[in-house]
């Protein structure tokens, strides 16, 4: 769970509890158990406002078959890039999560389903689910994916996405690892026409002693994003300007320059991303610059205890845009985990 | 036999355990011959986590972790023990698999959001 203080230019700043979380486990038996996560967001859920969101990320029955082979269903996080599956705060550096895995990859992604999982040989693991689309309804050309996620709240399922990642873990400190999800996102328009939604991704992470790296590429193709616009447009009077394409990537070194100190670790952390929800264009529409944006954040963590991080950030944030300034911002966060 | 190798296997556990869990340092039962296998813990993997050592023979499993407590349970066996936070040590468990087989094992403390996918394999031969 964690808190956060935001100071945006020009801007009053802003404090909120962001993130309350409760895990809750059971084991059947060694072979079958249950895992769930309950996060509550920004506070409080009261009626219609949209204040905050209580979320079930997580609920899942797994069938512990071997080593090689396992079923999993329920609500499952989708296994798409480095923070969806790993978004405990005192583990990645920063006080929000990074632009990529916000507008490119709309974490926390998660969706009813079912599928597989498994390792493989010396470290290689693998995991294929089936699971609600993303409805392209609800696309944007600034948050590109992010409000077309169902969560798994009486999802359309007629035709089911597909999801998966393939990962090496075998050599100490490295993980490398390579996602995908692919579904059909029209089923809300009639006539139905159809809004196929690739995302590809690749990450790598690797820490030794005090230093951590870590990157990622992630790329989003929106095919038929030229009707999609018109058909929102007819719906709702505001043509949204969906991309066909978006993309983002970025780099990030942190390094513990105190570590094993009788009152906690000390990290700085330096991360480049860019980010560009409006990549390609469909025919005939023009890109916001505002939204081909790049950000260095730059900062500290301090973990008094593994499973606190005291974190303090600077993100400055430029756009292609001429007049309209991405804001930078000033951080402050408290996280724990227990 | 069999009964004593489960009887020898029980103790070595039980001392590895008793090791792993109050000093978090090399148990002292696991010192003479035994095969050393040195493990590094992060959320969500065991590296390495599949790894072949002899049947009848003990193994001295040392574990450390890179971020949280987390724990190391040996299914079918008595052995359950927690893996302290970065930084505060190693946690040593001695095991004598009592015949050749797959032994699974499994992080027992629920450590985030990925805690499912935290198991490995001790294969015996």
């Amino acid at each position: 769970m964690d808190f956060h203080f935001n100071k945006h230019e020009l801007q009053d700043g802003r404090l909120d509890f962001h993130r309350f979380v409760l895990l809750i486990t059971h084991r059947f038996s060694d072979r079958i158990r249950f895992v769930s996560e309950l996060e509550l967001e920004h506070a409080l859920v009261e009626g219609l406002e949209e204040a905050g969101e209580l979320e079930l990320e997580q609920a899942y029955v797994d069938f512990l078959l071997s080593r090689r082979f396992n079923v999993r269903a329920g609500m499952l996080l989708m296994p798409v890039g480095i923070i969806n599956e790993r978004h405990e705060p005192p583990i990645y550096y920063g006080v929000e999560r990074p632009f990529v895995d916000t507008v490119i990859i709309p974490t926390t992604w998660f969706e009813v389903g079912a599928g597989v999982h498994g390792e493989v040989g010396r470290g290689w693991r693998y995991r294929l689910f089936i699971a609600s689309p993303l409805n392209a309804r609800e696309f944007s050309a600034e948050e590109g994916l992010r409000g077309g996620r169902q969560k798994g709240a009486d999802t359309n399922i007629g035709r089911p996405a597909t999801t998966g990642r393939l990962e090496y873990v075998g050599i100490r400190g490295l993980t490398v690892g390579a996602s995908f999800w692919t579904g059909r996102s029209g089923f809300e328009f009639r006539p139905r026409f159809e809004v196929p939604v690739n995302v590809g991704e690749a990450d790598v992470r690797y820490s030794r002693d005090r230093l951590e790296l870590r990157g990622q590429f992630a790329q989003v193709a929106i095919s038929n994003a030229g009707d999609l616009n018109d058909a929102m447009g007819r719906a709702v009077g505001v043509d949204p300007n969906v991309a066909s394409a978006l993309r983002g990537f970025y780099g990030e070194a942190g390094y513990r320059v105190i570590s094993g100190a009788s009152y906690g670790d000390v990290g700085l952390f330096a991360r480049y991303e860019n980010f560009d929800t409006q990549f390609k264009m469909p025919s005939g529409y023009l890109p916001l610059r505002e939204f081909d944006r790049d950000a260095l954040v730059v900062g500290v963590t301090y973990w008094p205890d593994a499973d606190i991080a005291l974190k303090a950030d600077y993100s400055a944030v430029r756009s292609k845009h001429s007049t309209i300034i991405a804001p930078n911002s000033f951080n402050i966060g408290l996280g724990w985990w227990f | 036999m069999s009964r004593t190798i489960t009887r020898r296997s029980l103790l070595l556990a039980l001392t590895g355990i008793l090791a792993g869990s109050t000093r978090t340092s090399t148990g002292a039962a696991g010192k003479q011959n035994a095969q050393v296998i040195d493990i590094q813990v992060e959320r969500f993997s065991f590296t390495p986590s599949e790894f072949r050592v002899k049947a009848g023979a003990p193994v001295e499993i040392r574990l450390r972790s890179d971020d949280t407590d987390h724990g190391f349970r040996i299914l079918g066996t008595d052995i359950n023990l927690t893996i302290p936070k970065r930084g505060k040590g190693v946690a040593t468990v001695t095991f004598v698999p009592p015949s050749a087989g797959k032994y699974v094992f499994e992080c027992s403390k629920l450590c985030g959001a990925g805690h499912g996918f935290m198991r490995g394999t001790l294969i015996a031969e």
